[in-house]
C-alpha cells in the first residue's frame, strides 16, 4: 500500500477536516463531522439527503450544495452510516416540506435509511425514498431491484436537486428521482483494486493484462474477467449491455456521464467518451449532455463507468439547471 | 399481574438490561462462532440505554410513549443491525398498543405481533431464515391464540416463553440466510441462532417477570 496517511483509523476523519477547512459552504450537524448539511439551507425547500461508506470521492459529500443536495451522512470506507446520523442529517435539514433520501441500493445502507426515516417519522418529518439501482451488471433485468447503486445516481441528484430548487413538493421532487432513476443504466469495467486504509492491501488480485467487466464500487465480482481489449472493444461491449436495456429511438436526446473509478487519467476517459459518441451518433441518439471525470469512485481502483439517462423535456431542463457544489459546478447554457 | 401497567414496563426494561448484562459473554461467544461476536454488546448496551430512558421518562408518560422511547433510544444507541432491527420492534408495538392504558393478553399480542412484522420487514427475513423471526413468530401467534382463548395474561405469557424456546431449539436445524451468518451456510446446522436466542430470551424474562409480580 503507498498512500498519503497519518494514522489509517483517523482516515475518514481527517478527510472530513480537509473538507471542512477548505469549503465554508458545508458544515456539520450533531456535533459530528459525519453528518455534513449545507451551510445555507432555503427555506420553505424540499430537503434532500444522501450517504453511504466513505471511499467514493465526490460522492456522497461532494455534492452538498446549491441545487444539488442538502446534506449526507457518511460512515468509514464502504461503511453504512449509522441511523442516528441520518436521522440528524433529515431533522437539520428539513425546512418543513419534508426530505427525500437518494441513496444507493446497499443493504446496510437500506436498514439505517429506513430507520432514520422512522426515527424522523416520530418527529413529523415527511420522509420520501429513492434507492439508485442503475448497475445493469449487478442483476439481469426482472431483477432490477437486486441491482447495486452506482455513478448513475448523479443523475438522479442532479434532476432531483434542481425540482427541489424550482420549489416543487415533495411528491414532485420523489417522482422525478424515481423517474430519473428508472431512467438510467450504468455499466462499469475494472482494471485494478481498490485498497481500503485500514486493511492496507488490495481487495482483489487481477492480473496485469486483465479486465472485470460489471464490477462494483466496492469490488464487488463482475459479470467476465478477461484480457483487456482496446478501448473501442470495452465501450461497445459495455454499451451493447446499455442499449439492450431500453428503446433509445433516433432523435433520443440522452446525458451521458463517462465516470473514473479513481486511478484511471482523465484523457483515457475522453477516449472511451469518444468511443460512445460514435456508438450514440450510429443510433441517431443525441448526446445532449456530456459529463466526463471523476463522479464516484473506488478509492484507486482503475477502471471507469459509462451511465446513459434517457431524457425527457422535463429531466432535460432539470439536468440543465445551474449547480453550485464544493465539488460540482454547472451553470445554464 | 393481570395487566402490565406503564410503571410495570418500566421495571420490566430494568430486567431486560438485567438480563443482557448477564448474558453478555454468552451472546459474544453464541454469535462469535459464525458472526461477528458483536451481539451481546449491543444487546447490552441498548437494553441499558433504554432502560435508563423508560426509568427518566417515567410511568405518566403512559404504554405507547415509553416504548417509543425506548425504541429510538436503542436505534441511537446501538448502530448495528441487530440493535435496529430491536429498535424497530418496539417502535412498532408503541404504535401498536397506542390507546391502551395498561397490556391485558390481547394488547400483548397485538405489540408482539406488531414487533414480529416490523423487525421482519425491516430486515426482510421470513420465517425459517434462521433469524428472530422464527422465534418471534410462533411466540407472537401462541399469544394471539392465548387472548382469543381469553387466557390470563400469566398463563399466555408462559405458553408464549415455552414456544419461544422450542422454535430456538428448532432454529439448530435450519441453515442461516441473513447477515453474516448467511456466508457459512451448510455450517450453521446444529448451531442456535443468535438472534433467535435473544428472542427467547425476552419472552423467558417477560413471562417470569409477569408470574413474580
Amino acid at each position: 500500500m503507498k498512500k498519503f496517511l497519518n494514522d489509517p483509523v483517523n482516515f475518514v476523519d481527517e478527510m472530513l477536516e480537509g473538507i471542512y477547512r477548505a469549503h465554508s459552504e458545508v458544515t456539520f450537524a450533531a456535533d459530528d463531522m459525519r453528518c455534513m448539511v449545507t451551510s445555507k439551507p432555503k427555506t420553505g425547500k424540499v430537503g434532500i439527503a444522501t450517504g453511504g461508506g466513505s471511499g467514493h470521492l465526490p460522492l456522497f459529500l461532494g455534492y452538498v450544495g446549491d441545487g444539488m443536495l442538502d446534506g449526507a451522512a457518511v460512515g468509514g470506507v464502504f461503511q453504512s452510516p449509522s441511523s442516528e446520523q441520518m436521522y440528524q442529517v433529515t431533522k437539520a435539514i428539513d425546512q418543513g416540506a419534508g426530505v427525500l433520501y437518494i441513496y444507493g441500493n446497499y443493504s446496510g445502507d437500506i436498514i439505517n435509511f429506513d430507520m432514520a426515516a422512522e426515527l424522523a417519522d416520530l418527529d413529523g418529518i415527511q420522509v420520501k425514498q429513492c434507492v439508485g439501482n442503475d448497475d445493469v451488471a449487478s442483476s439481469k433485468v426482472g431483477e432490477e431491484h437486486k441491482r447495486r447503486g452506482v455513478a448513475g445516481i448523479y443523475f438522479v441528484y442532479k434532476a432531483a436537486g434542481a425540482a427541489a430548487a424550482e420549489g416543487l413538493s415533495l411528491d414532485e421532487v420523489h417522482r422525478i428521482a424515481e423517474k430519473a432513476r428508472l431512467r438510467t443504466r450504468t455499466m462499469g469495467v475494472a482494471l485494478s483494486s481498490c485498497v481500503v486504509p485500514e486493511i492496507g492491501h488490495a481487495t482483489f488480485s487481477i492480473g496485469e493484462d486483465e479486465m472485470e467487466i460489471g464490477m462494483g464500487i466496492h469490488g464487488e465480482p463482475g459479470i467476465s474477467r478477461k484480457k483487456l481489449g482496446s478501448a473501442d472493444a470495452v465501450i461497445d461491449e459495455m454499451m451493447e449491455r446499455i442499449f439492450a436495456e431500453q428503446d433509445y429511438k433516433s432523435g433520443d436526446d440522452v446525458a451521458v456521464l463517462v465516470n473514473g473509478l479513481g486511478g484511471t487519467p482523465l484523457e483515457e476517459l475522453y477516449i472511451l467518451f469518444r468511443r460512445v459518441a460514435h456508438l450514440l451518433e450510429g443510433r441517431g441518439v443525441n448526446a445532449k449532455h456530456v459529463w466526463v471525470g471523476e463522479f464516484a469512485t473506488s478509492m484507486e481502483m482503475a477502471g471507469a463507468s459509462v451511465s446513459i439517462l434517457h431524457l425527457d423535456a422535463e429531466l432535460d431542463r432539470l439536468v440543465s439547471a445551474p449547480a453550485n457544489t464544493p465539488f460540482f459546478k454547472h451553470f445554464s447554457a | 399481574m393481570d395487566v402490565l401497567t406503564a410503571s410495570d414496563l418500566i421495571r420490566l426494561f430494568d430486567a431486560w438490561k438485567q438480563l443482557f448484562a448477564e448474558q453478555r459473554e454468552f451472546l459474544i461467544a453464541l454469535d462469535g462462532k459464525v458472526g461477528d461476536s458483536d451481539l451481546g454488546i449491543t444487546m447490552s448496551k441498548s437494553f441499558a440505554a433504554a432502560a435508563e430512558a423508560v426509568a427518566a421518562e417515567g410511568g405518566a408518560a403512559g404504554i405507547s410513549k415509553l416504548l417509543r422511547t425506548a425504541g429510538a433510544t436503542m436505534a441511537r444507541t446501538a448502530p448495528s443491525t441487530m440493535g435496529t432491527l430491536t429498535a424497530t420492534g418496539f417502535l412498532r408495538a408503541s404504535k401498536a398498543v397506542e390507546t391502551a392504558t395498561a397490556l391485558g393478553t390481547a394488547e400483548m399480542a397485538a405489540f408482539w405481533i406488531a414487533y414480529r412484522d416490523g423487525i421482519a420487514e425491516r430486515g426482510k427475513a421470513k420465517v425459517g431464515d434462521k433469524t428472530i423471526i422464527d422465534v418471534l413468530d410462533p411466540a407472537a401467534r401462541t399469544l394471539e391464540q392465548q387472548a382469543a382463548a381469553e387466557a390470563s395474561l400469566s398463563t399466555a405469557l408462559t405458553a408464549a416463553a415455552t414456544a419461544a424456546e422450542d422454535a430456538l431449539e428448532n432454529t439448530k436445524t435450519m441453515v442461516a440466510q441473513h447477515g453474516k451468518a448467511a456466508a457459512f451456510q451448510e455450517k450453521t446446522v446444529g448451531l442456535q441462532d443468535a438472534g433467535a436466542t435473544v428472542g427467547a430470551l425476552l419472552f423467558r424474562k417477560l413471562s417470569d417477570f409477569v408470574a413474580s409480580a
